[in-house]
């Protein structure tokens, strides 16, 4: 009957070659997770950066979780798109990261990838936009026998993360 | 010592051997050289353990003294000095070597302590390593000790080239300095260091050295000699060589520093010592481990049994391939290193990690283009694409619920023929088969339960033709007998062959069975454990036999009786038939006479005579039935058919106990075939619309031919399944497999969940043809029984396979079904939105099949507890139970871990509450500040949203007094339900305006929009402050409102016509004197006085009314100042703060805000209650008495949209309002007659808004599907954009959405329907007043706006028959009904869509009359005239007849100010046209409207309960006084309300008052008639709070109320509440 309570925002990204991007991210729980409040999921608005290269979203996640066990500890998954001046969005990553653990704030930087594709794929991503994406968006946290994937290197995504977890000394966790 | 410390030194052996000079290796660095030397000591002592033998030639005295404890003692106490103590060689020798050793080392330190200063003062600054490395190094310390023992054994290399030594040796020396630790005791670093740059003579060692040398190899031999393993001996060698060792390290030492001291130098010749010399001297110094084996009991301690984990049953891992001998090796050397055989395990190995390399390489195997990308990680190239869709979420949201899952059971497999059968087993199949045939039968039992109907019919027949019992009509009874009887015949037939069968099948079993006994002899052997047994069950031989001869004759009478009939039958056909003979026999004997006559002559004729053919034969009289011969019959066929009586009923049964004759006494052949059928194994795919999903574990052939898989498949899918088949494969040794057949299963009907679905046996069979060289008949190739080979028979391959196919049911009992329709779009977002687990478990399901054959195969150890979890799932899995995890790597432990249960979560009332909010639950859909702990908690927070999921589907009357309204509310509330959800995803769509307030650039050149160009023109405007305009405000959004934040301004300006006092009982006595008002005594002149004087009747001076004006809203009252006269002017602006439901200031929640704002005009009447004159020039005593004159009442929501409301409304005022009449004499005053005349009525002006400005919810945007025609549609939209371009203003709905969320064109709704009955009968001259009366009648249809039904969603038209049942709805719904009606009675009529007020975008009804044209409200029933200045319609947007609909192109749009003729097209655009011809669209009205007549009886009833009601209000709202109610008075209401109703109000007023004044005249009386619509109780409890009756507190008030209800056909129901106080005055 633990809660956990986080609060924050994906602040940006950074590192990422392409320039008007968005994000698409979830939150994945274990069985145990029951949420009370919030959404799991959501999108932020395309960001353009004119100054800088880090593309700024300050988009916020609120989530207040019941947990009755430790199982399956919230993740993040983001996926980070990038939008051309046609207005067609492509992958430009994606990104992995669990929700810190211990209370209060977390600065999480959480790098991304993106799936390679075959030379032709990469060839026709280069001139005429559009790539390989994952056919089954849950390979980003699991799944086995990963290596067969190619990726590249995506730029990061930056998140302010802050924890309040409550209960959870009644149940010998300490934090 | 770690065994990289043993690898080196084994390399350091190799390199002694094969280096010729040692001191080569000193000359390395000072760190090679450490390890190096420490590897030699330690080889040393083994190496002349084996070496020493050679030396024994030459043994020396002092061995024998070796064992002496003394030294022994001294040796240990040695051992810890060593590195310390340089003179230990001695000290293991005797009391005077050690003395003397003693005393030289402390000579020569002295002596080099000088010598040495320089390199003391080098090594100075670096004390600290020495510490450091210390404490750490413990092994290392016996390391050194031993140290010197390497330095002792190169003493015959003393005589190296010194001054190579020296230099390095002082290298070396610090190097050993640095190493140690400086144990407590021990000289210090410096000390030590000195000793060792000292330089000694080495002679007196030499021979010292030699004996230890010598002593040591005794020793060793001892040890080899067999002198066993004790620990304490070779401990005791041990420590002593060790001391010999550190001795010799000692004085290596001291010798290689000897040059040090020398001064000269003497060159000598390179020293060589052959090869066999060093090889001996190596032999001494080298110890080589022996490579044999080590017997195990020297590796174990004594007395102990080796012991070995793995036969007890623990894991013990696999060990490293290591080469025996190396083992060997190992393992002798550390025998001789490490005497505590700590390296030892229990059973005598080394011990030994398990081994942690794979056994296979773990390259990742190529990864080739196209093929072995896991399904997860598979990649799919996207072109870049346009955002389109609104709605695309993130991963997984918003799909279908899509997983559906079936679940195919495969218990196992029978094969009725198979290639591998024996002829045995051919008969073997048929006799099973056979048997199951009988056991089926046996189960129903055919024949028993015919033989029963046989009895109870025979039983009926006998009752039937009991005559004593039938006092029916006997040709009944008899057609019943008949009937019987012939059912009897029909059951008998039955019997007879369903008996019949049993026997044969019994029969033919037996027969089986014994060619099955017969062939098992013959072939000497048997191959199946079939056994029948023939169970025979003893019966009475005497009451069988009664039974039997009971039924036999009971048989035997029926049959007589039948044949008896049929022989009545036949002898009447016979007599028929013989009369007819004789008649023809006559006319031929006639004949033949004559022909006699003629044929006398010729007599041989006659013999032809009787022709055969001729005539007709003589008929045979039929034999009558013999009872012997029927019973001879029935006899013999029961005989064949039944059981013979006392025979034995025999119950054959089929059992497998019989024995299979073992492999060895078969013959070859039969051997040959029980092989092939043990190499045969089969297994099952599961193809899933064509492709394999799934398939079974291979399992063998059974000698029986019966494979049982015993697994369940949960096949999750996402589309409707196609086909289901199975596909049987065999498997024959290791040659491959065949397909033997398909079977086709049955896709289960949704009714089949699993849990319920029985197991089917699907029977398949195959065409292939097998020729076998052994026993086996083969498959599809003739074979016989027969010796001969004649009776051939040819069998294919068939079976059965037992399984059950269903639906899955999900966790919340639901089955995971996907709907019929199920299109395949939604695979991938479905896939997708499995998350982790369950794509694991799919992947992992068909994976595990794999993967517990992989591990039956790669033999892993179960007890490994690496594989503890796999070896679960496996046994799982193999075990064939019907359970198999879904998933088992996630969670696996999740139970154990959980902190709480679900239930207990699920109990928590806070995470409850949380949920319900977030979700929106409308009870808590703005419960703000949960409590933090459960216990603050109260149970009762969730009663009312419990009570409202239990509550559903009961429909509640207490709340709706009538039945029907409540049937109504709770469609109205599940329509609302529905639609919302519809529109609730619609909702969710934004545009970007919706996100983002864009200013619109101020645009000179524009005309409209042209914000800078008007204003700049506004600039230039001349002000004018006495004509104030309101500005507009900056709307607000209403997310982040609270309480108070909202206010109501209400701006009451002025009002016209106010009723005026009528002296109350003028005519009929004197006013008494505490009835003048106050106001009469003043003599102040109000502006209404000024004008002259109204009739003799009034008193001059006496103000006619003083009119205020109350505001309630939501149960807060606001009220003006008082005013004087008729026409008062306030111009007060009232503030009345709002709330909203819940404290939810969301839009929806605002939209369905139901209060009304009541704006109620009362006349404030002073009261002087002085009792007496004399206290009247001292104070006054007066009491303010309020009397209700009218109100006005707008709602919330359409103050809401309108955002504001301004202007004149009529006020609403009772048609009998006591003591006021509507001045007449006004008239005079103003100049507004011809205007005035017209409408007659008090008028208020208003100004209503809300501050701040709420934005108001926009109607959805969303396209729905429609059933119009697509040009049609297409029309309507060019339509209504040319219209919006023009006049974007002027409303003009072509489509509206019908109650199922539709789109419908607008005409549709309009078609004349039948009004009541009645209501025509009602007034059959006069048209005008049938009108009226209708127009009263839609008026009283309860009034309830859609937006607050279907909250700020969109305007839902209803049709007329759907909104008579509802009884409710807004405008159009009103005007609709109405329009029809007019159209009906033949009025040409029109609905307008226009703007009125209060209402603001609404419906109206157009009629033309014969010149004019009226102007209908539908909701009040009120007319107007084209050209009435009253008339709330302000501005007409479009006409919409039956059939076209014509939008205003007009300049203007007042009605005041157009032309309503609709056949102008310069005037009115019309929809339908030449271009475009009206399609004749049908109606989706109904063709006729039924009406139920008034139930009369239920509206006494309502009328009665309702009046209860009010009166428990009214004393409810006046808790601080008694509340009394005058009965007569009551009475005398009642009995005028019904007139009220037929007169609708209208000029009964005088009558009235004349009738009350005469019953109550000692009465002052207020009180007024209220008349409404009836919904529900709770408007009309407001209304009667409104009008404040309640408030006067004079403690002699009395009060009447009287109701009454009048039914209108179909249920609607007009309210009339006539509510009074009275005062008696004194």
């Amino acid at each position: 009957m633990a809660e956990v309570h986080v609060i924050g925002q994906i602040v940006g990204a950074t590192g990422f070659s392409e320039s008007s991007l968005f994000c698409k991210w979830g939150v994945h729980t274990g069985a145990a997770w029951k949420l009370l409040s919030g959404v799991r999921e959501g999108q932020t608005q395309v960001d353009t950066p004119q100054i800088g290269d880090m593309a700024y979203w300050s988009h916020p996640i609120d989530l207040h979780f019941a947990t009755k066990g430790l199982q399956g500890w919230p993740r993040l998954h983001l996926q980070v798109w990038s939008q051309d001046s046609f207005g067609r969005c492509q992958l430009a990553g994606y990104g992995f990261c669990h929700v810190p653990s211990s209370p209060g704030t977390h600065k999480l930087d959480c790098p991304t990838w993106r799936p390679l594709g075959s030379w032709r794929e990469q060839l026709a991503r280069a001139f005429v936009g559009g790539g390989p994406q994952l056919l089954h968006g849950d390979a980003i946290y699991s799944g086995a026998d990963r290596y067969r994937l190619h990726t590249a290197a995506g730029g990061t995504v930056h998140l302010d993360l802050g924890l309040l977890l409550r209960h959870f000394d009644r149940y010998g966790v300490e934090c | 010592m770690d065994p990289k410390e043993e690898k080196m030194k084994i390399i350091t052996e190799e390199v002694m051997e094969n280096d010729e000079d040692a001191d080569a290796g000193r000359e390395k660095t000072a760190k090679a050289h450490r390890p190096r030397r420490k590897r030699q000591l330690r080889t040393a002592g083994p190496a002349e353990m084996v070496s020493g033998r050679a030396d024994l030639g030459g043994p020396q005295e002092a061995a024998p003294e070796d064992p002496d404890p003394n030294t022994q003692l001294l040796g240990v106490s040695a051992r810890r000095g060593p590195r310390s103590l340089p003179p230990i060689p001695s000290a293991s020798r005797t009391g005077f070597a050690e003395f003397s050793m003693r005393e030289r080392m402390r000579e020569k330190l002295q002596a080099a302590r000088s010598k040495a200063e320089s390199a003391l003062l080098q090594e100075m600054p670096t004390p600290r390593p020495r510490r450091l490395r210390g404490p750490g190094e413990k092994d290392l310390e016996t390391e050194f000790g031993t140290e010197p023992g390497g330095g002792t054994q190169r003493t015959p290399r003393e005589d190296d080239p010194q001054a190579h030594a020296r230099v390095k040796f002082r290298d070396s020396a610090r190097k050993i300095k640095s190493k140690p630790p400086v144990p407590p005791g021990f000289p210090s670093a410096e000390e030590a260091y000195n000793f060792f740059t000292f330089s000694f003579d080495p002679e007196p060692e030499e021979s010292e050295e030699k004996t230890k040398v010598r002593s040591r190899d005794g020793a060793n031999q001892e040890e080899e000699e067999g002198e066993g393993e004790e620990p304490p001996v070779r401990g005791a060698n041990e420590t002593d060589e060790e001391e010999l060792l550190r001795g010799k390290d000692a004085e290596d030492f001291l010798l290689g520093l000897d040059p040090a001291a020398e001064d000269l130098v003497a060159v000598r010749p390179a020293d060589y010592d052959g090869a066999r010399v060093r090889l001996q001297k190596e032999k001494e110094l080298l110890f080589t481990p022996s490579r044999l084996t080590v017997p195990t009991y020297k590796k174990l301690p004594e007395n102990v049994q080796p012991r070995f984990l793995e036969d007890e049953g623990l894991y013990v891992g696999t060990r490293p391939a290591v080469p025996r001998t190396t083992q060997n090796i190992v393992e002798n050397r550390l025998l001789m290193q490490d005497p505590d055989r700590k390296w030892f395990g229990d059973d005598g190995r080394i011990l030994a990690l398990p081994n942690p390399i794979k056994p296979f390489p773990a390259r990742p195997p190529a990864l080739t283009q196209g093929q072995g990308v896991n399904a997860e990680l598979e990649t799919l190239y996207k072109k870049a694409v346009r955002y389109v869709h609104r709605s695309q979420h993130m991963i997984g949201s918003g799909d279908p619920p899509g997983n559906f899952q079936l679940d195919i059971d495969i218990s196992g497999l029978i094969f009725t023929h198979h290639p591998c059968f024996s002829r045995e087993h051919v008969l073997a199949a048929k006799l099973a088969q056979l048997y199951d045939q009988y056991l089926a039968r046996r189960q129903r039992n055919k024949a028993k339960f015919l033989s029963d109907k046989l009895q109870a019919l025979r039983n009926a027949v006998q009752t039937g033709l009991d005559p004593a019992k039938t006092q029916k009509s006997i040709d009944i009874t008899q057609k019943a007998i008949n009937e019987y009887k012939s059912e009897i015949r029909q059951t008998r037939k039955l019997r007879d062959v369903e008996q019949e069968k049993d026997r044969t099948l019994l029969k033919t079993i037996i027969k089986v069975w014994k060619e099955m006994k017969s062939l098992r002899e013959f072939q000497r052997f048997t191959n199946t454990p079939l056994k029948l047994v023939l169970r025979k069950e003893k019966v009475d031989q005497k009451a069988d036999a009664e039974a039997y001869e009971a039924e036999i004759q009971a048989e035997v009478s029926e049959l007589l009786e039948e044949l008896s009939e049929e022989h009545e039958q036949r002898m009447e056909e016979y007599r028929a038939a013989y009369q007819q003979w004789k008649a023809w026999k006559k006319a031929q004997r006639a004949k033949k006479k004559k022909k006699k006559h003629a044929a006398e002559e010729h007599p041989e004729e006659e013999g032809e005579e009787p022709l055969p053919g001729e005539g007709p034969v003589k008929p045979v009289p039929p034999e009558p039935p013999s009872g012997a011969v029927l019973e001879q019959q029935v006899r013999e066929r029961a005989a064949r058919s039944r059981r013979r009586p006392g025979e034995p009923t025999l119950v054959p049964e089929l059992t497998l106990a019989g024995s299979v004759t073992p492999n060895d006494q078969c013959p070859r052949v039969e051997v040959l075939r029980r092989e092939d059928v043990k190499r045969r194994s089969v297994y099952l795919k599961v193809i899933f619309n064509g492709k394999e999903v799934s398939r079974t574990e291979v399992r063998p052939l059974g000698a029986d031919f019966r494979v049982h898989f015993g697994q369940i498949f949960n096949l999750q899918i996402v589309n409707w399944p196609e086909s289901l088949t199975l596909q049987v494969y065999e498997t024959v040794g290791h040659s491959g497999t065949t397909l033997l057949a398909e079977v086709f299963l049955p896709i289960p009907e949704s009714t089949v969940v699993s849990g319920r679905a029985p197991t089917e046996e699907v029977e398949f069979s195959s065409t292939q043809h097998v020729t076998l060289d052994h026993e086996g008949v083969g498959s599809g190739v003739p074979f016989s029984f027969e010796a001969d080979g004649s009776n051939q028979l040819i069998l294919m391959t068939s079976g059965k396979v037992s399984n059950s196919v269903a639906w899955a049911i999900g966790e919340n009992g639901i089955p995971l079904i996907p709907p019929l329709s199920q299109q395949s779009i939604g695979f991938r977002s479905a896939l997708k939105r499995a998350d982790a687990i369950s794509s694991i478990g799919a992947s992992g399901l068909t994976d595990m099949k794999k993967l517990a054959k992989w591990a039956a195969e790669s033999k892993l150890d179960p007890n490994d507890p690496s594989n503890g979890p796999l070896m679960q799932l496996i046994s799982v899995a193999t075990s064939g139970e019907s359970y198999v995890p879904g998933f088992f790597r996630l969670e696996q432990l999740q139970q154990e871990f959980n902190f709480v249960s679900d239930e207990e979560l699920n109990r928590s009332k806070r995470f409850r509450l949380l949920h319900l909010r977030s979700q929106e639950v409308p009870e808590f859909r703005n419960y703000k500040q949960i409590p933090a702990y459960d216990r603050e908690i109260m149970e009762k927070v969730f009663q009312d949203y419990e009570k409202r999921l239990r509550d559903r589907n009961v429909i509640e009357t207490k709340d709706h007094v009538d039945g029907h309204r409540a049937v109504v509310a709770k469609y109205l509330q599940q329509v609302r339900e529905s639609v919302l959800n519809r529109f609730l995803i619609a909702k969710r769509h934004f545009l970007l305006t919706d996100l983002i307030v864009e200013e619109e650039v101020p645009n000179i050149s524009s005309e409209g929009s042209g914000i800078l160009g008007l204003s700049l023109f506004k600039l230039a405007e001349q002000k004018r402050p006495l004509r104030p305009r309101r500005k507009g405000r900056k709307k607000v959004t209403a997310q982040n409102l609270s309480d108070g934040d909202i206010k109501l301004l209400v701006n009451i300006i002025r009002a016209y016509d106010i009723p005026v006092r009528k002296p109350a009982a003028g005519k009929f006595q004197q006013p008494a004197r505490s009835s003048r008002t106050f106001g009469e005594k003043r003599a102040a002149s109000p502006p209404a006085h000024s004008s002259p004087a109204p009739s003799a009747d009034y008193p001059l001076g006496q103000v006619l009314v003083r009119p205020f004006v109350e505001v309630s809203f939501q149960r807060t009252i606001c009220h003006t100042t008082t005013a004087e006269g008729p026409n008062p002017s306030w111009n007060e602006e009232l503030e009345l703060p709002f709330r909203a439901p819940n404290g939810d200031y969301s839009m929806t929640s605002l939209q369905s805000v139901k209060d009304d704002v009541f704006i109620n005009i009362f006349d404030e009447v002073l009261y002087d209650i002085s009792e007496d004159d004399r206290e009247r020039g001292s104070g006054t005593h007066t009491r303010i008495e309020r009397h209700w004159l009218g109100c006005v009442k707008i709602p919330f929501s359409t103050i809401y949209f309108q955002a504001r409301i301004d202007g004149t409304f009529k006020i609403d005022i009772p048609p009998v309002l006591l003591g006021y009449s509507k001045e007449r004499s006004v008239i005079l005053e103003r100049g507004f007659d011809p205007v005035r005349s017209l409408s007659e009525g008090s008028y208020i002006t208003l100004f209503i808004t809300i501050e701040p400005q709420l934005v108001p919810g926009e109607p959805v945007r969303e396209k729905f599907d429609s059933q119009e025609d697509e040009k049609l549609l297409q029309a309507t939209e060019k339509f209504q954009a040319e219209c919006a371009l023009k006049f974007p203003n002027r409303q003009c709905p072509a489509t509206v959405l019908d109650l199922s969320g539709k789109t419908v064109f607008v005409t549709r709704y309009l078609k004349p329907l039948n009004p009541p009955p009645e209501l025509l009968e009602a007034h059959p001259n006069n048209p005008q007043a049938t009108a009226e009366l209708v127009a009263r009648y839609v008026s009283l249809i309860p009034f309830l706006p859609d937006s607050v039904s279907f909250a700020g969603i969109c305007d839902l038209w209803s049709t007329s028959d759907q909104f008579l049942d509802l009884l409710a709805g807004d405008e159009e719904e009103h005007a609709v009904l109405l329009c029809n009606y007019f159209l009906s009675l033949g009025k040409k009529a029109w609905l307008v869509m226009g703007n009125a007020i209060p209402e603001g975008p609404t419906a109206y009804v157009l009629t033309r009359e014969q010149s004019h044209y009226l102007i209908w409200n539908p909701c009040s029933g009120h007319f107007y005239a084209q050209f009435d200045t009253f008339c709330p319609l302000k501005s007409v947007g479009c006409l919409i007849g039956p059939d076209n609909i014509w939008f205003n192109i007009q300049r203007y749009d007042s009605p005041l100010r157009i032309n309503f003729d609709v056949t102008k097209p310069k005037l009115w655009k019309s929809f339908f046209s030449r271009s475009l011809p009206y399609p004749g669209l049908s109606s989706v009205q109904p063709e006729e409207l039924v009406y139920q007549g008034s139930d009369k009886a239920a509206a006494a009833e309502l009328q009665d309960r309702i009046e209860k009601i009010l009166k428990e209000k009214i004393m409810d709202w006046r808790p601080r006084h008694l509340t009394r109610w005058n009965r007569y008075c009551t009475s005398t209401l009642r009995h005028f309300l019904p007139l009220l109703e037929a007169s609708r109000g209208a000029g009964v007023e005088d009558d009235h008052r004349a009738e009350l004044l005469r019953q109550l005249g000692d009465y002052r009386f207020s009180g007024f008639p209220l008349h409404m619509p009836y919904s529900e109780l709770k408007p009309l409890i407001e209304a009667v709070y409104s009008t404040g009756v309640h408030n006067i507190d004079v403690p002699s008030v009395e009060f009447a109320l009287a109701v009454y209800v009048h039914p209108y056909p179909k249920n609607v129901l007009s309210v009339w509440i006539y509510v009074a106080s009275l005062i008696r005055n004194r």
